[in-house]
């Protein structure tokens, strides 16, 4: 038996994947650039110590033109692109009814929900 | 300003000779920030974490776009290396500092035993295949057959793949690292697949890896904005240029170069241990 009997990639999933990583980890670069250059504008010493990551001040520090505003949604936007590709495949697959697939998708998105919460438990 | 700029220089220049050399940005960043700047390896694996998602990110969307990426076989591993991630990430803050260092140096050690034996046997396969068709065995495990697989090479050994792909997990949140060292040798000398297939679905499970990871260093305060924005910017750009000129470089020499950077780099890690 050779491995002719293996199943057709999922071209248009790994298109749309590709795509979504693309667009986010380019979003992600361009907020994290804004930041970069009113850091250097507000003539910030990197290694003085940021400040620390506090997503209720993101909004606000991004309104009144604030560096760290536009650093950490860039930070959050790209953390959140790899996740939102498990997202898509999880759809994805769902709806090709890969099943196992669909079950390997949930449970990176499981590890990765204790990331956060064993994260924060020990913050 | 003057140490912003830097960053992103450090940062360029990593990214630029990790994609020309195959180490990916982690290897070089977390020396770059604790020995010239520094900065507490705790925080540099942060920062360094960060870099891996900005290039996997990167690059893993043309892979993907291009097919050479295998999208169910790296999911199916990255259940496991975001599994070690998470281990790592936990275990990294147990451990002092001076662990890390040690384990850090040894890292370098090992990287540039690697790249030596990679330019000794130029254009080497590390033993597994490039392209090529395997033929089933008896006690293949036909869920895998039927789905991980590719149309010119089969996947086998998928435990022995979970396990490395564990540690290579433990290893990138430890250490600030993609994890393609481990990750690489393991899909292609023992699971069979393809040399390029395998680089890419590495590049691809280093995205949720690292921010498994990453996630664990941000929540406990330890990824400093100021420090990670111009590196990461200059990575990205480093790491962009790399790929579009890795096929007019002859990296041999560069590669020999390196390999002495990376032992000296490795000595100056040791003598922060130990001082």
């Amino acid at each position: 038996m050779t491995a002719g009997s293996h199943r057709a990639p999922p071209a248009d999933l790994d298109r749309l994947i590709g795509r979504l990583l693309t667009i986010g980890t380019y979003a992600s670069i361009l907020l994290i650039a804004i930041g970069t250059v009113l850091m250097f504008a507000s003539r910030i010493d990197p290694l003085a110590g940021g400040p620390p990551f506090e997503p209720g001040l993101i909004v606000d520090d991004i309104a009144h033109g604030r560096p760290a505003g536009f650093i950490w949604l860039g930070l959050l936007v790209l953390l959140a692109t790899p996740i939102a590709r498990v997202i898509v495949s999880f759809f994805g697959y769902s709806a090709r009814g890969e099943r196992t697939m669909a079950i390997v998708s949930v449970l990176i998105l499981v590890v990765i929900a204790a990331s956060i919460a064993l994260g924060n438990a020990g913050a | 300003m003057l140490v912003g700029l830097w960053l992103i220089a450090g940062g360029t220049a990593a990214g630029f000779f990790g994609s020309l050399l195959g180490l990916g940005g982690g290897t070089l960043i977390v020396p770059l920030l604790t020995l010239v700047f520094d900065l507490p390896l705790l925080t540099a694996v942060g920062v360094s974490l960060v870099c891996v998602v900005v290039t996997s990110g990167a690059s893993a969307g043309v892979f993907l776009e291009r097919h050479v990426a295998n999208l169910r076989l790296g999911m199916t591993l990255e259940l496991f290396t975001a599994t070690g991630a998470l281990v790592g990430g936990l275990v990294a803050f147990l451990l002092p500092e001076q662990a890390l260092e040690i384990l850090f140096s040894g890292l370098l050690i090992y990287t540039s035993i690697t790249m030596a034996r990679r330019g000794r046997a130029a254009g080497d396969t590390h033993g597994g295949p490039e392209e090529e068709t395997l033929v089933a065995e008896p006690g293949d495990d036909q869920f895998f057959d039927a789905n991980l697989s590719g149309p010119t090479y089969r996947v086998r050994n998928i435990p022995f793949g979970a396990a490395g792909s564990v540690g290579a997990g433990v290893v990138s949140a430890l250490l600030g690292i993609g994890g393609g060292i481990v990750k690489v040798p393991v899909m292609n000398i023992v699971m069979g697949v393809p040399l390029r297939v395998a680089t890419a679905t590495s590049n691809l499970m280093m995205g949720i890896t690292a921010s498994a990871g990453a996630i664990i260093y941000l929540s406990r305060g330890l990824i400093d904005p100021y420090v990670t924005s111009p590196t990461a910017l200059g990575v990205f750009v480093g790491a962009s240029i790399g790929s579009r000129v890795a096929h007019r470089i002859d990296v041999r020499i560069l590669r020999g170069l390196f390999i002495v950077i990376l032992l000296y780099t490795a000595f100056q890690m040791l003598l922060r241990a130990f001082t």
